[in-house]
């Protein structure tokens, strides 16, 4: 997908019948002018609460991720692992495409596709998705597929042969 | 891993239990009957023809054996009729059979009496005739008991004479006592030891030691209350004791006066037996004769007399006297032939006939000649025949019992029952050899299994050196058997219709082929050794001999000797390449009393000498290793093979085989060898470790030095040293619920040592047994452990695998909340002081402090009952769990899982992380299931030893009893997880991917089509 027809998207469409164009406004008049940079701001604003929204719809799903966990139970079958599994990639799948969920809110003055463009909004997006991923290892955790104990490096361990021969 | 064991767990936790479908088919099972005692009359082999109510008879032979059983074997086919097997502290001395019972006695002086129906073996009657401390002990022990029968014509009562002293008369029917007699003067010289019986008189037959000689004391008492009508000496002197007197009777001619015979500076002397005793003792005049020899056939008046020059003369007792009947033609010593075998039998009607059996060296034959009295009108008959016994394959004949028929007037066709000197029992009719019985694998000394190469390794061997042309030819010619391949492999894939673990382990047919093994590697070849001087190789599959040599003696064949077994390696095994061999180290006691080590090297697959030193068909000879008793022999693994180390009195250290390459391979290796060794006087025992320098003393020889010794308790013997066994260690550590670690301790140099009161003193309650680890390097205990002792005697059996010991002892303390009997304890030990500590103590040097840091874990549990024997299974790669195979002492090989002995089951109910271990709550009672008994209805009887060994498969591992029986099988302790389920239902898997494929086929092109009309029409 290229980024002209992804920007085309949105910035050069036709407005839906029944609605002015703002850009035709902007010529008649300045009380008109007024109300389009009020429009735009509002718009702006809008756009800057639909992305803390999307910043912060991870966390959001916790409970319900949580939930399902609970439901799920502790044993490895096929339902906890397809959640955990969920729970694990979704958080880099999120962060991989962070840029192309944050353009349609990016503020008209910043380039939509950057990193730098709203970059709270991404730090929290970026924190949400990281508890995601702890709720994921907990839970693999808590099902014993994380090699943490001594015992999960058991099988790599060599031993060299005695310095001395015993006949018995 | 974790994983893995877990999922092991879970399969041992499903019980496996042998089906019956199974019986016979993975095990085997061959009783035997022990070889048979022929010093003494009253143990040796004899014909017994029972008889049936329909009229019909069969016989048996019947025997003692050296395994201390009361057997009978049918004549027709060799196997077993019944057999009765005593206590090991319960010798059997003697058995005197009549028409439808066997007497038995047995025990010090012929404590116990039993009679047996000689029909089904049953025990009819058992009675204790005299305590057991006050028998006397003679040598041998036969001296002093004897058995009567009434002469009575039905109805006979029993006659019993025990201690030498004590006669009764016992109802044939309860036992009981009608009446009893002690001689009045017990201290006095007279040891009785025969009974002869008549309808009016009862004789007992002693000897009173005199000066230089023994003279015969004959005591009459009357029959209906024992009362003494006559007791004194005969005048006489007999040198040889009761081998040369008997008692002459003649069944066939009752009015006949019986005599007494003995042998006295050359001549034969007699006497007419009365009750006063009134006659005078007469001589037979003739011939001056060497010995006389009672064949079995005194009552019906015939023996044999050896002459001077060695010739037999049959003599028989007439109403005049004795009287020469027969001389055996060509029976006088002679360089040509060995010495003669004189025997008894009867025929169906009861008539005597005496067999004479010997080696004839111009034939290089048996010859046998049979006579019979009766026969030619009274003048008797001798049909002579020689019979082809194999001297190379069964040794010397060393004892004979005939049996005869007579059925044309002048042909006669006898059976011998011969026993040889390797063991073996053979029944030969005529020339014709109806059956042998290899009774000498009833006391197997050491056994090993050995692994068998595969097939197509014989094929084309010198695929090196041939040309293209001939490869080419040779590849075309293999190319032939494609189709047939590809046909099988088709419908092998299709019907699934594979080699499975209950198939049986087909032996080839076709004999020429060489051994080769199954696709599981269940067929192996056990190679056993036996101290009646044998080397068998035994089919696994099916207990057959495959192959047998018997041992020469070297430079002791002048004098005459004996070859014990010691120790068994396998030196070559199919994976170095070739085809596997074994080293036997045995002790040869020549009969002048030097003990030398003799090693035989043989192909385990043919029993071809590897030496190449002698012929296939005739004696294995071995190589004197050592001049002078063994202290040790131990297998090697150098990088110049396996070597075969033996350490003589003098500590010097002897190398099979003693080429340059072992030399220099020992001396590379040798100052890291430690060597425990015991020593000490009895009492004082200790285990002294040694060290070998790498140089040579000027002898040429390494002699080891002490370094370290570990004096135990006074009054602590050693009874057995044991290591683990050297099988592959899977895991080094036990990973527990919580994922920590407890490294196991496997110290390569932990050695367990068994002690106990030395048999040599007094038994006392207070003794004790103990059971020690310790570090065989250096000496320092790991692991001790006090055991009670019953009455002074120790019976702990105890086994050591990987980091787990396990001991069984038999507790007799009463306590609070105790009872006495049978413990199991299973003790584990783990490196350091808890989880996660690792001490790497499996390369760890002995130098280092940190051998001493170990975690003990042990659990006491009560075991069902006594047992013989305590082994670990084995398994390739030691993955599987390691189950506790035992020979109890009902007879049974049976199995106890590893969970069930599992020192850390918790006291409580397990927690999560307990049961993710699947850990079970303890519980003091081992429950004795009986579907884990191996040997199912079989009765393995006295298991000496039980090896294991693995089989290609890890799942499996093959146990092989031997004792008394042997007994073969297989046993999957995590069930047999790396073969298909036999349930598995190949033909559905199979039909359902093709209806799948066919599926596929047929809707493909619709669902293009479908597709298609979509584009155009939506």
């Amino acid at each position: 997908m290229s980024t002209s027809t992804e920007v085309s998207k949105w910035r050069h469409l036709p407005p839906p019948p029944g609605f002015a164009s703002t850009v035709s406004f902007s010529k008649s008049s300045g009380k008109a002018v007024a109300a389009a940079t009020a429009s735009t701001a509002s718009y702006e604003e809008l756009k800057s609460k639909r992305a803390w929204d999307l910043a912060f719809s991870p966390a959001k799903s916790l409970p319900m991720q949580a939930f399902m966990l609970y439901m799920s139970g502790g044993g490895v079958q096929i339902f906890s692992m397809g959640i955990v599994f969920m729970l694990l990639s979704s958080p880099f799948k999120n962060l991989a495409a962070i840029n192309t969920a944050f353009a349609p809110f990016a503020p008209a003055s910043a380039p939509p596709k950057s990193l730098t463009t709203l970059p709270l909004q991404k730090i929290a997006y970026l924190l949400c998705n990281l508890l995601t991923l702890a709720l994921g290892l907990w839970k693999c955790r808590s099902m014993g597929l994380l090699p943490t104990g001594t015992g999960d490096w058991l099988a790599f361990e060599t031993r060299g042969q005695p310095p001395e021969i015993l006949l018995v | 891993m974790r994983h893995l064991s877990l999922f092991l767990l879970c399969l041992a936790a499903c019980t496996h239990a042998l089906h019956s479908y199974e019986v016979g088919v993975t095990d085997w099972h061959k009783p035997l009957a022990g070889v048979p005692l022929v010093q003494s009359h009253s143990t040796a082999p004899v014909f017994h023809r029972r008889r049936y109510e329909d009229g019909q008879t069969s016989s048996v032979v019947l025997t003692a054996t050296q395994s201390n059983v009361l057997a009978a074997i049918h004549s027709a086919n060799g196997s077993i009729a019944w057999r009765h097997i005593f206590d090991d502290d319960d010798h059997i001395i003697g058995f005197k059979r009549d028409t439808d019972i066997v007497v038995a006695l047995s025990g010090p002086g012929g404590a116990n009496f039993r009679v047996f129906d000689s029909n089904s073996g049953h025990l009819l009657l058992e009675r204790r005739l005299h305590d057991l401390a006050a028998g006397r002990l003679q040598e041998p022990e036969s001296l002093g008991t004897s058995v009567g029968f009434g002469a009575e014509e039905k109805e006979k009562d029993i006659y019993v004479l025990t201690n030498g002293h004590t006669l009764r008369r016992l109802d044939r029917h309860t036992g009981e006592v009608r009446w009893g007699w002690t001689a009045p003067d017990q201290t006095s010289s007279v040891l009785y030891s025969k009974i002869f019986v008549t309808l009016s008189t009862v004789y007992l037959l002693g000897l009173s030691k005199s000066f230089a000689s023994y003279t015969l004391h004959v005591t009459s008492l009357s029959p209906d209350g024992g009362v003494v009508v006559y007791s004194g000496n005969v005048p006489s002197s007999i040198k040889t004791g009761f081998s040369q007197a008997f008692v002459l009777s003649d069944v066939s001619a009752p009015d006949t006066v019986p005599r007494v015979v003995w042998f006295e500076d050359g001549k034969i002397k007699s006497l007419e037996l009365a009750p006063e005793l009134t006659a005078k003792p007469a001589t037979v005049k003739g011939a001056a004769y060497k010995t006389i020899e009672d064949v079995g056939l005194s009552e019906y008046g015939q023996f044999v007399a050896i002459a001077e020059n060695g010739s037999g003369r049959v003599i028989k007792l007439t109403p005049e006297g004795l009287k020469v009947i027969w001389e055996y033609s060509d029976s006088a010593t002679s360089p040509t032939r060995t010495g003669s075998i004189y025997s008894g039998g009867l025929d169906v009607d009861g008539h005597p006939y005496i067999a004479r059996v010997f080696w004839a060296h111009s034939l290089k034959t048996m010859s046998a000649h049979v006579f019979a009295s009766h026969l030619a009108e009274g003048k008797g008959l001798v049909t002579g025949y020689t019979f082809p016994f194999k001297t190379g394959e069964h040794g010397i004949i060393r004892h004979v019992a005939v049996e005869a028929a007579n059925p044309e007037h002048y042909r006669v066709l006898a059976r011998l029952a011969v026993t040889t000197t390797t063991g073996a029992v053979q029944m030969w009719q005529k020339d014709q050899l109806q059956w042998t019985r290899e009774e000498g694998l009833a006391d197997i000394r050491v056994a090993e299994l050995v692994e068998l190469p595969e097939r197509k390794i014989a094929l084309h061997l010198d695929s090196e050196h041939e040309t293209f042309g001939a490869r080419v030819a040779r590849q075309l010619l293999d190319a032939q058997d494609f189709p047939q391949y590809a046909v099988n492999f088709v419908r092998r894939f299709v019907t699934g219709s594979y080699t499975s673990v209950s198939t049986p382990v087909v032996a080839p047919t076709n004999a020429s082929e060489p051994l080769s093994r199954d696709a599981f590697g269940f067929r192996k070849v056990i190679v056993a050794a036996t101290p009646y001087g044998k080397i068998y190789g035994i089919d696994s599959a099916n207990g057959d001999v495959l192959w047998s040599r018997v041992f020469g003696l070297g430079w002791a064949a002048q004098v005459g000797g004996q070859i014990i077994p010691a120790k068994l390696f396998v030196t070559r095994t199919v994976n170095d390449g070739e085809s596997p061999q074994v080293v036997l180290v045995t002790q040869r006691k020549a009969s002048n009393g030097l003990v030398d080590t003799v090693l035989f090297h043989v192909d385990a697959l043919t029993g071809e000498d590897a030496r190449r030193q002698s012929p296939s068909n005739d004696l294995l000879q071995g190589e004197d290793a050592v001049s002078g008793p063994l202290v040790e022999a131990f297998l090697l693994p150098t990088d110049a093979g396996r070597a075969v180390v033996l350490l003589d009195e003098f500590l010097q250290v002897h190398l099979y085989p003693n080429s340059d390459e072992v030399k220099a391979a020992f001396a590379a290796v040798a100052p890291s060898l430690r060597i425990p060794l015991r020593s000490g006087p009895p009492g004082q025992r200790r285990l002294t470790g040694h060290q070998v320098p790498s140089e040579v003393e000027f002898t040429g020889l390494h002699i080891a030095y002490p370094t370290w010794s570990l004096p135990f308790p006074t009054g602590e013997d050693i009874f057995a040293v044991f290591a683990r066994p050297t099988d592959p260690v899977a895991s080094l550590g036990k990973v527990l619920g919580n994922r920590t670690t407890l490294y196991k301790y496997l110290n390569p140099n932990l050695v367990g040592v068994v002690t106990g009161p030395p048999s040599t003193a007094p038994l006392s309650e207070k003794a004790t047994c103990g059971v020690y680890l310790l570090d065989g390097a250096k000496g320092t205990i790991i692991y001790h452990a006090i055991l009670p002792s019953v009455g002074g005697r120790c019976d702990v059996k105890a086994t050591l695998v990987e980091n787990w010991l396990v001991y069984h002892y038999y507790d007799p303390e009463v306590v609070v909340n105790q009872a006495k009997g049978y413990r199991v304890v299973s003790v584990e030990l783990y490196e350091g002081r808890g989880v996660d500590d690792k001490r790497k103590s499996s390369d760890m040097s002995s130098l280092s402090n940190a051998t001493t840091d170990v975690s003990v874990y042990e659990q006491a549990y009560v075991f069902p009952r006594g047992i013989r024997t305590i082994t670990p299974t084995s398994t390739s790669y030691g993955i599987s769990v390691k189950d506790i195979i035992v020979a109890n002492e009902n007879g049974q090989i049976q199995s106890f899982p590893r969970r069930f002995l599992d020192p850390r089951r918790p006291k409580h109910k397990p927690t999560t992380e307990e049961a993710e271990e699947w850990l079970i709550q303890y519980d003091p009672v081992i429950p004795d299931d009986p579907k884990r008994v191996l040997s199912h209805h079989y009765q393995v009887a006295k298991t000496q030893k039980i090896v294991t060994s693995p089989a290609l498969l890890e799942s499996t591992s093959l146990v092989f009893a031997h004792g008394l029986d042997l007994f073969f099988t297989r046993i999957a302790p995590s069930n047999t997880f790396d073969v298909l389920s036999e349930s598995f239902n190949k033909p559905q898997l199979v039909v359902t991917i093709a209806g799948l494929a066919f599926a596929i086929v047929v809707v493909k092109p619709i669902v293009a089509r479908k597709k298609l009309r979509e584009r155009w029409y939506d």
